[in-house]
Parts: C-alpha cells; sequence; structure tokens
C-alpha cells in the first residue's frame, strides 16, 4: 500500500515548508529512515526521512516550492511505475465525476459569528422531487436549530453530507437537479470508512522491531533532540530530576521528544541503567501496533453513561472497556499527565462493576488525546501500553508490549477491539 | 439560605453600614431617587435622607475630590462612580491625592473613602462604558482594589471596604447586577487579602477575578468531564493579594491560569502570573498563562465584542494545552 | 484664639508670623543654594500679609488646604521650625516623617490638611471638608489656597458649583501673584478672576494681599458669616512672590523685570508696611520690633543646626504608611 509523504511539521508556529532539494528521485528505491529530500523553515534547513520503504513516487512539489505542512507531496509506493492512485483518492475522483449535474445548494450563512453548521438530518428522500419553498435539510449552529427550504425546484440528485457532518459555510451539500437523477448520490463530507480501520504492524517491516536502539528519527514531529542545545524541561521536572539524581540527557539520547514535562518523569525513572545490546539471541520481541478509529465516540458515550447510569468516572469507564479487550480479570490503569490511577475490570461487560485499586496494572492506558503528539514509539515495558492519541476527528491506537507480556494474536486482538470499542462504545455493551 | 441579587447585596451593605455609622454617606452621579441606572442604591435615599444620600452635579473629579476631603476630616464616603471608564476622568483626585496623603503626611491623615464603581465588557457598550480598568488602580500603591465575584462577596467585601481606613475601589460585574446568590441573613464581613478556594483540583489552577471566576468554573466543568480536574481560587481582593494561597495551590497542580477581564497586556493576569512565576517556579510544569480582554478598545457590535472576552471554552482550550505538556509560545 | 485677645497681641503675633514666614524662607533658601535641602522649593516670600491674614482669622479646628508654595500656610497655620526644616531636610522628625518634603509639608495637628504638589488639586479636598463639617453639624470653616495659576483647572469649577448648590463652610482663597508659574497672569487668564465665582452666586472679594490687616479684616468677616451657613466665600489676593517660580527661577528677566520686583519690594512689602503701622501707631518700637526680628532669627538658625544634624527616618520606613491600619 502506498504511504503518502506530506510536508512534515518542523516547528511549533511553522505552516509551510520551503522544499530545498529532493535527495531522491522519482522511480528511485527508498528504504525507511532514508533521507528524503531537505526543507527549510524559518529556523533551518534539515532533512527530512522516509516513513516507509518503497519507491519515490508522485512527485508533486519541485525544488524552490513553498509547501503547507500536512500536504502530501509525493508518495512511497510499492513499484517503481507510477501505479494507480490510491482506493480513496480514486473514489473520490469517482465520485467527483458521478456528480449529477444540478444547482449546487450550499451550507448557509445562519448567524452572525458563525462559519459552519452541522447537517442534523435530511428532509426530502434522495431523489425525490422538491419545491424551492420546501424544506430541504436541517442545520444545527452553536445558537440553534433550524430548517433550510432548498431553494431550488427539481430532485434531490445528490447529498453531499450526512447527519452529524459539520459543513463550512458555503460549501455545498446537495444537488438539485431538474431531471430525475438515474443515479442519485449520496456522500459524506469526508470519506469516512464505516468500520475502524486497523493496521497491525506487519511482522517483517521494521514497524514491529526488536526493543528499540534509540530511533535516528523522530516518531513524532515535537522538536527532535538538539545535541548541542539546552534541553526543553520544565522547572518542575528539572528540579524533581535533580533531587533524584536523574540525568535528562539520557530523554534525548532514549531519542523521547522535547519538551519534557513531569508526565516524562516515570519515563526517564524506568530507563534502563546501560542497555544492554538487543537481538542476542532472546525469544523476547517488542511489537508496535498501531490502529486507527475514524471517530471518537467515548466522550458522547462518557456523559450518556455520566447522565443515564450514574457512571461519572470517565476513566473507569475507559479502563473497563479497554480490560474487556483483555478477556480475562486485570488491572487497567489510566495515565495522564503523570497521574495515574488504577482500576480492577472483571470479566463481563459491567461496567459499573469496575473499581479503583492499587494492585500493579496489567495493562497502562496512556491518554495523549489532548497532547499535540501525532505518535509515540516509546518502546515496549513490562506491561502492555496503549496509547490514545487524536487524530483529525477520530483516533490513533498505539499499542507497545513484547511477546513476553502479550501473545502476538491477543495483542492483535486486544487493539482491534479497543478499536471497535472506542470508535462505537455502545457496541461494548450489545 | 435566602438567595438574593448581588445589586441587593451591596444595597444591603451600605444601609448595613450606614445604620451602623453615622459618619458614613454617600455620594454620585443620580444616587438618590434614582438610585443609579442600574438601581443598586435604590431606597436608601428614603431611609437616609438627602443628606446621606447625595445626588451630585456630573463633576467625576470634583466630587471625587469632595470625597477625599471628607474622609480626611472624619467621614466616611461612599462615592458611586456610575461606570468604570469615567476613573479616567478623576485620577488625579483618586491617585494623586487619595492613594497618597497617608503617606505623604508621614501617616497623620488617613483617606478611609470607598469608589464603587463596575467593570465588565458584553453590554454592547462600546469603547467608554465597558472597559476592565481595575490594573490601572491596583498599580497605585495606597489604594486597595476589590473584585465581588458573587453577590456574597459583594456583600462582604463592601462591608469590610466601608470599615477600611484607606481609600478601596470596588469593581462590581455591571453584567452581574441581577445574579443570585446565596446570602445569609446574618451580618458578616468578609476580610481583604484572603482568597476562596471555590474548587478543588490537582491538574491545573485557575484563578479569575470577578465574573471571571464563574468563567474559570464553567471551564473547570468542562476539563473535569475529559478528566482534567482544575483548581478554581477567586482572590477576591486584587490588593492586598492572598499571594500565598496562589502559590501554594500552583505548587500542588503546577500549571495555572489567570484570567481577569482587563486588557492582556500589562494587567492583573501578569502582576500575579509574574507572581507565580517568582514564587512557584520550581514547581511549574507548564508556562502560567495570562488571558485578559483582548488589546483593542471594546467594540460595539455583538459578533465583535464577543470576541474580546475570556470565555470557559477558551480557558478550557487553553487548560488541555498546558495539561498536554504542549510547547506553547515557544517556536 | 484670635476674639479674645487684644489688639496689641493680635497685631504683634501677625506681625511675628510673617517675619517667622520670611526668615523661614530665607533660611530654606540658603538651604537649597548651598545644596543642603534635596528636591525642589517654592518661596513664599513676598505673600506673608495673605497667609496671615487669613489663618490669624481661623481657629485650630478650622481647616485649611495648601500649595506648592505651601511653606507661608504651614508657618501661619501654627507649625514649629524645627519640624519644618526636618520636614524640608528629608529627616524623621519632619512633620511628614520627611516623606512629604517642601512640596506637602503641613502641621496636620493644627488642621492643615497639606500642601498639594498638583496645581489646583487641592479643591476637592477642602470644598469636601466643608461638605463634612455641613453633614455633622460642626461650625468649622475650610479655607482652600490655590494661585492664580490654579483658575484654569477644571476641578475649581465643579467644587464651586457644588459649594454653592450646598451652600457649604468654604472660603475659596486665590493668591494673585501676578504670575502662573513663568507666565503673566494675564496671559492665561481671560476676563475677572472674581467673576469665575459669581457666576455660581459665589459672593467674591478683591482684596490687597500685601495689607495683613485688609486681609485679615475680610477673613473675620467671611468666617464668621461662612460658620452661619451663608458661605461659600470667593478672595481674590492681589499679592506678589519675590523670588521665582521656583528657587532655581533665577533668570526670569524674559518674563518679569527686576525694576517690578524691585518696586513690589521696597514700596508694598507687607511686613514693611505693617512695621510702619505698629511704630505709627505706637504699638511696637523699632528697638522692641528688631529684637522681635532677631529672636526670630536665632530660632530659625537653631532650628536649620538642629535639622542639619537630625537622624534620617529609618530604612525601615520607606513602606509604612502606604495603608493605614
Amino acid at each position: 500500500m502506498p504511504h503518502e509523504v506530506t510536508m512534515p511539521q518542523l516547528g511549533m508556529a511553522q505552516d509551510a515548508g520551503k522544499i530545498v532539494s529532493w535527495l531522491k528521485a522519482p522511480g528511485d528505491k527508498v528504504a525507511r529512515g532514508d533521507a528524503l529530500f531537505e526543507v527549510e523553515t524559518d529556523k533551518a534547513t534539515m532533512e527530512v526521512e522516509a516513513q516507509a520503504s518503497g519507491y519515490l513516487t508522485h512527485v508533486t512539489a519541485a525544488e524552490g516550492e513553498d509547501v503547507p505542512v500536512g500536504k502530501t507531496i509525493a508518495r512511497i509506493s510499492e513499484s517503481a511505475e507510477v501505479d494507480a492512485p490510491p482506493a480513496a483518492l480514486r473514489a473520490q475522483a469517482d465520485n467527483a465525476d458521478a456528480l449529477p449535474e444540478g444547482k449546487q445548494i450550499s451550507m448557509p450563512q445562519l448567524g452572525m459569528a458563525q462559519d459552519s453548521g452541522v447537517l442534523v438530518g435530511w428532509l426530502v428522500d434522495l431523489g425525490a422531487q422538491v419545491g424551492a419553498d420546501e424544506s430541504l435539510f436541517e442545520v444545527e449552529t452553536d445558537k440553534a436549530t433550524m430548517e433550510v427550504p432548498a431553494g431550488a425546484s427539481g430532485y434531490l440528485a445528490a447529498t453531499l453530507a450526512q447527519p452529524g457532518d459539520e459543513v463550512p459555510v458555503g460549501q455545498a451539500v446537495a444537488v438539485i437537479s431538474t431531471e430525475k437523477p438515474e443515479r442519485p448520490v449520496a456522500r459524506g463530507v469526508a470519506e469516512k470508512a464505516p468500520a475502524p480501520k486497523v493496521t497491525p504492524a506487519p511482522a517483517p517491516e521494521p514497524e514491529a522491531t526488536p526493543d528499540p536502539a534509540p530511533r535516528p528519527g523522530p516518531a513524532t514531529p515535537a522538536l527532535a533532540p538538539q545535541a548541542s542545545d539546552r534541553i526543553l524541561a520544565s522547572p518542575r521536572l528539572r528540579r524533581v530530576a535533580m533531587e533524584k539524581g536523574l540525568d535528562l540527557a539520557r530523554l534525548v539520547q532514549a531519542g523521547h521528544p522535547q519538551p519534557y514535562h513531569m508526565r516524562d518523569l516515570e519515563i526517564l525513572e524506568n530507563l534502563p541503567a546501560a542497555r544492554p545490546e538487543t537481538q542476542t539471541g532472546t525469544a523476547v520481541r517488542a511489537m508496535r501496533l498501531q490502529a486507527a478509529c475514524a471517530q471518537d465516540g467515548f466522550g458522547a458515550f462518557a456523559t450518556w453513561a455520566a447522565d443515564a447510569k450514574g457512571l461519572s468516572d470517565a476513566d473507569a469507564l475507559l479502563a473497563g472497556l479497554a480490560g474487556a479487550c483483555l478477556g480475562r480479570t486485570a488491572t487497567v490503569a489510566v495515565d495522564r499527565f503523570g497521574n495515574r490511577r488504577a482500576y480492577d475490570v472483571p470479566t463481563g461487560r459491567s461496567l459499573s462493576a469496575v473499581t479503583a485499586s492499587d494492585a500493579a496494572p496489567d495493562l497502562l492506558l496512556r491518554d495523549l488525546r489532548m497532547s499535540a503528539l501525532t505518535g509515540v514509539c516509546m518502546g515496549a515495558e513490562d506491561v502492555p501500553v496503549l496509547t490514545l492519541l487524536k487524530k483529525g476527528d477520530g483516533l490513533s491506537l498505539i499499542l507497545e508490549c513484547t511477546s513476553a507480556g502479550i501473545a502476538p494474536d491477543q495483542a492483535i486482538a486486544l487493539l482491534s477491539e479497543f478499536a471497535g470499542r472506542m470508535h462505537d462504545p455502545l457496541r461494548h455493551l450489545l | 439560605m435566602r438567595e438574593i441579587t448581588l445589586s441587593q447585596a451591596v444595597n444591603e451593605a451600605i444601609a448595613e453600614e450606614m445604620r451602623r455609622d453615622p459618619t458614613v454617606f454617600l455620594m454620585g452621579e443620580d444616587v438618590a431617587e434614582a438610585g443609579t441606572p442600574f438601581k443598586v442604591l435604590s431606597g436608601l435615599v428614603e431611609e437616609f435622607g438627602t443628606a446621606r444620600v447625595i445626588d451630585t452635579p456630573i463633576s467625576e473629579p470634583g466630587f471625587m475630590g469632595m470625597a477625599v476631603g471628607a474622609a480626611m476630616t472624619g467621614a466616611r464616603p461612599i462615592v458611586d462612580l456610575m461606570f468604570g471608564d469615567f476613573i479616567f476622568l478623576i485620577m488625579d483626585q483618586l491617585c494623586n491625592q487619595a492613594a497618597k496623603t497617608h503617606y505623604m503626611s508621614g501617616g497623620k491623615l488617613t483617606v478611609p473613602l470607598v469608589l464603587r464603581t463596575n467593570l465588565g465588557a458584553t453590554r454592547r457598550s462600546a469603547a467608554q462604558h465597558s472597559q476592565s480598568l481595575q490594573a490601572i488602580v491596583a498599580h497605585i500603591p495606597g489604594l486597595k482594589v476589590a473584585m465581588p465575584s458573587s453577590a456574597y462577596e459583594a456583600k462582604g467585601l463592601m462591608k469590610t471596604a466601608i470599615r477600611d481606613n484607606n481609600p478601596v475601589v470596588i469593581f462590581e460585574d455591571k453584567l452581574m447586577y441581577q445574579d443570585k446568590a446565596p446570602v445569609q441573613e446574618e451580618e458578616y464581613l468578609i476580610p481583604f487579602g484572603v482568597a476562596n478556594v471555590k474548587r478543588e483540583g490537582r491538574d491545573i489552577t485557575l484563578i479569575g477575578t470577578s465574573s471571571m471566576v464563574q468563567v474559570a468554573e464553567k471551564a473547570a466543568e468542562i476539563l473535569a468531564a475529559e478528566g482534567i480536574s482544575a483548581e478554581v481560587i477567586d482572590p477576591r481582593t486584587i490588593v492586598p493579594l492572598d499571594e500565598a494561597t496562589l502559590v501554594e495551590s500552583v505548587k500542588k497542580t503546577s500549571r495555572a491560569i489567570v484570567i481577569d477581564e482587563g486588557h492582556q497586556s500589562y494587567g492583573v493576569t501578569a502582576e500575579i502570573a509574574s507572581r507565580l512565576n517568582e514564587k512557584a517556579f520550581y514547581h511549574l510544569d507548564a508556562p502560567v498563562l495570562r488571558m485578559g480582554a483582548m488589546d483593542v478598545p471594546v467594540p460595539f457590535s455583538p459578533a465583535l465584542e464577543d470576541l474580546t472576552v475570556p470565555t470557559p471554552e477558551g480557558v478550557a482550550a487553553n487548560a488541555r494545552r498546558l495539561c498536554a505538556g504542549e510547547m506553547i509560545h515557544a517556536a | 484664639m484670635a476674639k479674645a485677645k487684644s489688639n496689641t497681641e493680635d497685631y504683634l503675633r501677625m506681625y511675628t508670623q510673617m517675619v517667622r514666614i520670611r526668615t523661614f524662607e530665607d533660611n530654606a533658601n540658603q538651604l537649597y543654594l548651598s545644596a543642603k535641602m534635596p528636591g525642589l522649593t517654592h518661596m513664599y516670600s513676598g505673600e506673608e500679609a495673605v497667609a496671615v491674614g487669613i489663618c490669624e482669622a481661623l481657629t485650630d479646628d478650622d481647616r485649611i488646604t495648601s500649595t506648592h508654595r505651601g511653606h507661608g500656610h504651614c508657618v501661619a497655620k501654627g507649625a514649629d521650625f524645627k519640624q519644618m526644616f526636618c520636614e524640608l531636610l528629608g529627616k524623621a522628625e519632619g512633620y511628614c516623617r520627611g516623606k512629604g518634603g517642601s512640596m506637602h509639608i503641613a502641621d496636620q495637628s493644627h488642621g492643615n490638611l497639606g500642601a498639594n504638589a498638583i496645581v489646583g488639586g487641592s479643591m476637592g479636598i477642602a470644598t469636601g471638608s466643608a461638605l463634612r463639617a455641613k453633614l455633622q453639624g460642626s461650625d468649622d470653616v475650610t479655607v482652600c489656597f490655590f494661585g492664580d495659576g490654579a483658575t484654569a483647572q477644571g476641578l475649581m469649577y465643579e467644587v464651586m458649583n457644588m459649594a454653592a448648590l450646598w451652600k457649604l463652610p468654604v472660603i475659596y482663597a486665590c493668591e494673585n501673584n501676578g504670575y502662573s508659574e513663568y507666565t503673566k497672569t494675564e496671559e492665561i487668564a481671560a476676563g475677572s478672576i472674581t467673576a469665575r465665582a459669581e457666576a455660581f452666586g459665589i459672593e467674591a472679594h478683591q482684596v490687597d494681599g500685601q495689607d495683613v490687616l485688609a486681609v485679615n479684616d475680610l477673613t473675620r468677616k467671611l468666617v464668621a458669616r461662612a460658620r452661619k451657613g451663608e458661605g461659600p466665600f470667593f478672595m481674590e489676593l492681589m499679592t506678589y512672590r519675590y523670588h521665582g517660580h521656583h528657587v532655581g527661577d533665577i533668570n526670569r528677566e524674559y518674563y518679569r523685570s527686576k525694576a517690578e520686583e524691585k518696586d513690589w519690594r521696597d514700596n508694598r512689602d507687607p511686613i514693611i508696611r505693617f512695621r510702619a503701622h505698629l511704630v505709627s501707631e505706637g504699638i511696637a518700637s523699632e528697638d522692641e520690633l528688631d529684637a522681635l526680628n532677631a529672636q526670630i532669627e536665632k530660632d530659625a538658625a537653631e532650628a536649620v543646626a538642629y535639622a542639619l544634624e537630625a537622624a534620617y527616618p529609618d530604612a525601615s520606613e520607606v513602606d509604612m504608611h502606604v495603608y493605614a491600619a
């Protein structure tokens, strides 16, 4: 599957980077970690490494060009040939081509300071006839919910947003055709996968590496360790580290992204004194599995659970959802900003039976949804660590563990099930 | 317990003190029969007469200066300044005269007066009737500054202010006059310089003044639903400031946001943030953030005015960033 | 205090007070010029009959507010040389414990509400003191001293309006010395000064400020009426300052001539005039008055010596008196 190469965010306030030069030519074979291109920001010029192995294709940004952060500038494909565009892009293109002809109806401006509206629902069936003054759909803004008239007579030939979608003011939400459409189109604002994509790392790829030697490339877009510069750490962490006789430089050496806060103390404390040579005939393998959820259903679920069931401890719910994926009685700890709370999760689905615990955890949930991090590669710890990250409207889930801590098939099951539950927690109860 | 409005609380406090101490009197524009445009003082003239509830001409420097002279010679005037913005009119009398007299006289003269005025935007009153100028007053040594956050504070702080032997400026939020809060029937005073921990928390300290206490409390509720535990503190008086309570809280939580409706730059928020930086530096896990009104004259248009003041959502968003260890303003 | 005494005592006291002011200012001037006194100072010399004529019509319960040119008011309202010189030199025994200095000097115990370094800044205070007297049923009167320059401040019109509306026992005493800092008064003030007060229905008088008896006589009458609730009143006292605006204002011929200054000194000096009156009326002999002068000079010299040796305030006093207990 092709990997998209995007302009990385290299500074905190950077919104674009200039491509100084490509270090690989289209069609070149590329290995993960190879320097791929050179970028100049307001701060410095740096080389960007390939995040996947394959062949460089579809280069769309030329040298000297300023490219917004996050924009795709090339792909790393499985073959050097310019292959077909990825399925998602293809679908989008197909849909665009297939859009019926007619008058496009846009999201109206309904409030003074409103820049988008949430589509509550369609009031006309797809393909059905509609009059200009008839209500076509219902919109919710920060102020109120209101029905929006069609504004044109004809047939509802396409709906370009689904209930729940937030649509920027002025963006097309429907097409009204004069002729009855042969193939009416229904689409969401974003191309959403109907079910969460779970992408366990393929075993032979370096995705699941032996317990990490320091990685040359930062796993996250946070500041890369800068060899000569001072270490960026909070005053409190500095003080505590000094009191405990810990050296923050070891976090840098371990490739842990700066700046450091109290939440990083535990990692610092757990760095082995001297890292032994890895891969010396041991059977224990470190694993890193990654999953994506198109939506984060947990927030709404927690609100519902609190209101309807009186379960007001959101962390207990989170621990319960995760613990249930292990298929056995377990202690699950939720770690957020250095604060850790553990819960005993019994077998079964009863979230009300989850209780606070002092026991050592069998699974650690590291909740980084509120952070700017988009990825982690911390290395496996004694217990499996499941990291939750925000990704768009959904989630990115990373499980880091060792084969000694959890069997590979169990790890895959754990992450897959948990991703499903986070996507739609009500599934858990069904 | 009974609930009364902030307006009633102020009225009760003044009435009680006027009954207790015959040297207390009230002066300002339309304070008697009109009871001020906000009707805060309605009924006082009926009880105390026009000799002690004095309608003045529209001469802010004049009646402010007269209050200073009356205070220096044995009376306890309460000056009503219709809008906080008019402080600029009385700056000489307030800051050069009232604030400095005790010091310049080597402690021999005192100026026990209360200046009650207001703050707060979003009343669609535009740039000259919407400012929150407490920082300007708090900058001047010799003045005390109280910022009640509810009817309860408004009453207790007002009574303390009237009994204080110094010039005290009380800023009431003009949007809170009709807000109700439980206020006991029995007499009570709220001491100056004692902060109120409105809500305990462990992850971040939200320090708010006046109506920003409510903003902080709402933000804390939003954050609680996300698993972030916020402590909310109301300093109640910014001069004197209960630094110890604020510093202790931040030592516990290691993060703080200071919220005040004055302009962001050179403001109350900057002062408190700076003190936390000085006194709690080695306990900070994130920079202390200031959240004030935008550095623009307050615009009239509701679409614009609402953008200029801190909101619970904005506070919660910043709290999230701090708790997530995001590096702020440090590209 | 004034009423119970014979004219002779009153006259000699007025003479003494005027000489004390002149002597105080001469010493202060020397202290300043010899760099023993910090800051800046404004001499009252030449205007003595105004402060003395007015303050001798007041009791200790009556209040005054003073100006940046306030040494004369301070002496006239009963202050002591030692504590005054200590204050000028920033010493702990000064009336304001060295925190006020020349521009804020006041002996508060005799009803002096302070000298004010903001031109016109005390008009509200004086009027407020009178408001307090009326509210509390006290019969004390407050005199507000200010210069012709202060008539250009808006505050004056605001408080005169309220004083007139509420019939407050306040007397506005405008010391018109002909100059608003470095500018002739006629260049900064349109129309008549007294007409400003009359516009509010305030009874206004113009009086020769170099004639201490005329000043005293008018003030007594107005104070008595003010005590009965007939105030407020306004007095314009025509006077002259011998020195510049402040002690360093030496080269001032660009705004007034030496001939003019000489004329006032030689022909209209309030002390010379009153001394001649005392001698011609047989109230005191030249010798007696010389002896009086010598005693005052001796007192001043001793007070200066004392103040020069006196202790500065302890550093711990720097943040004392910011707030009252």
